[in-house]
């Protein structure tokens, strides 16, 4: 108890020791002594959470549009593609666990999907997305790609070369979509006429001058036909048929790259 | 009866279809109502026309659903829009976001569905009984009222009219602007009415008299232009004003095409080598933040500018309101006249005002922000999508894969007269040279003394050889055989220069297309001055209306590209780019910003849409 009292005792005079120390000092110095602790506080706050980088568990959805990303967003999502989908104006966005993960035990980390917009009009919005995305899933569709495989090399061409890609490396799976159907290319026959594709742009965009303004960097090996292999990113490519829910691959890809 | 009605987001996702009339649609309105007309910004307008179907929608923009209502053209139904309202209200209530099912608004639709088609008959009703009072209305104005509510119809009669009140429109604006060209618009919208007139005559329209009015009429104007009587089998020397009928003696000395060229006396030119075309060069612009001064300055109503001012600084606050079109109309008429001020054809912006007032209305707002910087950022999204190309625009790939294909790129260059076509030309070939491509140039203007010299002068600097046939011969035939002499000597590239021509004079436009038709060209470029205002409007959806209507084979070739000349001469006032390509949906390919070989752009679309907004 009298120890108590003593603690007691030497607190008080502290403190009135501490206040009567503070008083003397005259009022600038303490604001300004103030002011330098509270900056340097946060500042050395802000420099480590700049130091410990939180790894990002964004995965992109892009591809042309009517390549069926909405119904492998929801797919991934839910299970199911509810009543069917159309042309999507806006991004589709959502945080959570993989569908087929829900089933798992222990802590699963969700997994942030984003659906951009297919459609030439919307391209921009593909830009906003790309600075905190950790992995991009390219749908392809294998039932309708001769028509559409200059434009899909184009927007793959406009991915691969982008400045956040190529900087982060950030690893690209080329998904053909509705392998369901009889008539769907096989996933091979899609990678080499994409490569191709983009062996001809690559051609066309490197003949201008040193100042590329269309695009930031090139890709592929000069002197050598265009290969996936030559990105400095990695490009692999699966199958999936987004109606059937057969969306195993594309699962691995985001679970390799968003690991809880 | 209704065909359809569906509920999805905005994301994409389908949220409701209707069970019971559940016929499977021909073709794939919805998927097309998004992309030509919701995502080109057109959703101001009253319905969407798809095959044999006509399509209404009302949006929800707090929650981002979209309603659409499809049902047969051939019926007019009262009372599609206020089911939708109602369908609106309804679902709104029970709207989840977690929801994906939502099958019990089955019943409840139903019942709207009842009750609406009640009202409709009620109305069609009372609207038969007053109707022999109204008495005998003219059958010009019965024919306006018919066709301005199928709005979107490509028809003739809808067109007419709706260029008899752009005429108007253009009076009513030139007044009150007061633009250098005010005076060729009142000509242009005199010829317009004029010749829109002699046409809706044979409609029973009391118009203002017969075609001999119409001439004097003109020329009392000083106007430029006198139609071609239809009669004369024989081709005319086209003659630019009514004096009477030159004498024989012109006709020899209007050809001074001289046998030789030039004296017989061949410079050998150095060959042009500027430099680098502009069209590589990086764009640095100065991107220096938006300033917020101008904000209090769009706020122009001084008696009800209190009041509103502090009550949106309260919302903006609190952050809770819904936008009602009450709030957005004066952010949305100041917009509106400052898109004006900057040169966007006024039709223009008032669609496109309406656009974005579809999308903002019944949206919440968010905290801390101003009713005027929300109408602000929609407008900058909405100009932007615009703004974006829908197709790629990378002429180096085309131009690589019809080389594939061992034939010549063909682009024409078409346009009303002196906004540079024969310029541009030259610059886009001395581009085109400096990336490896082999070029020929087509002299197909026949008309105008000097095109072919100014063109050979134009090869000789850039060494690029020419084809030619000197004056009065046809520009379609010359065309065909320019390309059959590009194939033959292995030309990746043909570039035909066409003679100016303004948009109503019929058969200048028919030679037009009778060139695009024969020769099929991969690209045709529309050149158009960014000096030009409203008129751009007039020019864009006349040729393409030309072209698709004077078209023999199936394949329809319209306008695919914009050449926007003059860029250098109007500082800010950029809204003409806008202007054409909301009007006709092609691209601006290349911007010209002057006079030399090298002032040939790309369109900065961020720099465009930040000049439109400052």
């Amino acid at each position: 108890m009298e120890n108590l009292e003593d603690l007691k005792m030497m607190a008080e005079q502290w403190s009135n020791q501490g206040i009567e120390y503070l008083q003397k000092i005259p009022q600038d110095q303490l604001y300004a002594a103030v002011g330098v602790l509270l900056f340097t506080t946060v500042l050395l706050l802000l420099s480590i959470r700049l130091v410990r980088r939180t790894k990002s568990n964004t995965v992109l959805l892009s591809g042309l549009s009517g390549s069926g990303k909405t119904v492998l967003f929801y797919q991934l999502r839910d299970g199911s593609s509810h009543q069917g989908t159309v042309t999507s104006m806006e991004p589709n966005e959502g945080t959570f666990v993989l569908h087929s993960e829900n089933a798992k035990k222990g802590k699963v980390k969700p997994v942030h999907l984003v659906d951009v917009p297919g459609h030439s009009r919307l391209r921009p919005k593909l830009e906003e997305f790309l600075p905190q995305a950790a992995a991009i899933v390219f749908v392809v569709d294998a039932l309708e790609f001769l028509p559409n495989c200059r434009a899909a090399s184009e927007y793959l061409y406009d991915i691969l070369t982008n400045a956040n890609v190529v900087k982060k490396k950030i690893p690209v799976l080329l998904c053909c979509n509705k392998t369901d159907k009889l008539t769907a290319h096989t996933k091979e026959f899609i990678r080499k006429q994409m490569e191709k594709e983009i062996e001809k742009l690559r051609a066309s965009r490197s003949a201008v001058s040193t100042a590329d303004i269309a695009n930031d960097y090139t890709i592929g090996i000069e002197g050598e036909v265009f290969s996936f292999s030559h990105c400095c990113n990695k490009v692999t490519v699966a199958e999936a048929s987004g109606l059937n829910g057969e969306t195993v691959q594309v699962q691995d890809f985001i679970r390799e790259y968003i690991k809880p | 009866m209704l065909e359809q009605l569906l509920i999805f987001t905005r994301g994409g996702l389908i949220l409701w279809t209707c069970k019971e009339i559940g016929n499977a649609l021909k073709g794939s309105p919805i998927d097309t109502l998004i992309r030509s007309c919701l995502l080109e910004e057109r959703s101001g307008e009253v319905s969407f026309n798809y095959g044999a179907y006509t399509l209404k929608w009302t949006f929800h923009n707090d929650l981002g659903l979209v309603f659409v209502a499809v049902y047969q053209k051939i019926l007019q139904l009262l009372y599609v829009d206020d089911l939708l309202s109602i369908v609106k209200q309804s679902f709104s209530e029970m709207y989840d976001p977690k929801r994906m099912r939502y099958d019990d608004f089955d019943e409840t639709f139903r019942q709207l569905r009842v009750e609406a088609e009640a009202r409709a008959e009620e109305m069609k009703r009372t609207k038969q009984v007053a109707k022999p009072l109204n008495g005998v209305k003219k059958q010009g104005q019965v024919s306006k009222e018919e066709t301005k509510k199928s709005n979107g119809e490509k028809k003739d009669d809808g067109d007419k009219v709706s260029v008899l009140s752009n005429g108007n429109h253009k009076m009513e604006d030139d007044v009150a602007n007061g633009k250098e060209n005010s005076a060729d618009n009142n000509n242009n919208s005199v010829g317009v009415d004029v010749s829109k007139l002699a046409k809706l005559r044979s409609k029973g329209v009391r118009g203002r008299g017969g075609l001999r009015k119409a001439d004097s009429l003109g020329s009392n104007k000083g106007s430029s232009k006198v139609v071609e009587p239809p009669k004369k089998a024989t081709k005319k020397n086209r003659v630019w004003d009514d004096a009477a009928a030159a004498p024989k003696q012109e006709e020899e000395k209007l050809d001074f095409t001289d046998e030789n060229g030039d004296n017989g006396h061949v410079d050998v030119v150095a060959a042009a080598d500027q430099g680098e075309s502009m069209m590589d060069k990086e764009e640095v612009f100065s991107s220096d933040s938006e300033s917020e001064d101008d904000e209090p300055r769009s706020d122009e109503k001084p008696e009800a500018k209190k009041k509103g001012w502090f009550s949106s600084v309260f919302q903006s606050i609190t952050g809770k309101a819904n936008l009602e079109r009450t709030d957005l109309e004066p952010a949305l008429k100041a917009l509106k006249e400052r898109l004006m001020t900057k040169n966007v054809a006024e039709e223009i912006a008032e669609k496109l005002c309406e656009s974005v007032e579809a999308s903002l209305e019944g949206k919440k707002l968010a905290s801390f922000t101003r009713i005027s910087s929300t109408v602000q950022g929609a407008m900058e999204e909405a100009l932007i999508r615009i703004l974006t190309p829908r197709r790629s625009i990378d002429i180096m790939r085309d131009v690589h894969a019809a080389k594939e294909q061992r034939r010549p790129y063909v682009v024409v260059f078409v346009g009303v007269n002196g906004v540079g076509k024969s310029t541009n030309l030259a610059k886009v070939a001395y581009w085109l040279q400096q990336h490896k491509v082999s070029v020929m140039m087509a002299a197909c203007d026949t008309f105008r003394s000097g095109a072919v010299e100014q063109l050979r002068t134009h090869a000789r600097r850039l060494q690029i050889p020419i084809f030619e046939k000197g004056y009065e011969k046809d520009p379609a035939v010359v065309a065909k055989e320019a390309i059959q002499e590009a194939t033959r000597n292995g030309s990746d590239v043909v570039l035909v220069d066409t003679a100016g021509r303004m948009q109503d004079n019929e058969p200048l436009m028919r030679a037009l297309s009778k060139l695009i038709n024969l020769n099929k060209p991969d690209l045709v470029l529309f050149v158009g001055e960014a000096l030009v205002g409203n008129d751009a409007v007039d020019q864009l959806s006349k040729f393409n209306q030309k072209l698709s209507d004077l078209s023999t084979s199936g394949n329809t070739r319209l306008i695919d590209g914009i050449l926007l000349t003059k860029f250098d001469t109007i500082d800010d006032k950029v809204g003409a780019a806008l202007s054409m390509v909301y009007i006709s949906g092609a691209p601006v390919m290349f911007v010209g910003c002057g006079q030399s070989y090298t002032d040939l752009k790309k369109l900065n679309v961020k720099a465009i849409v930040k000049t439109l907004l400052k």
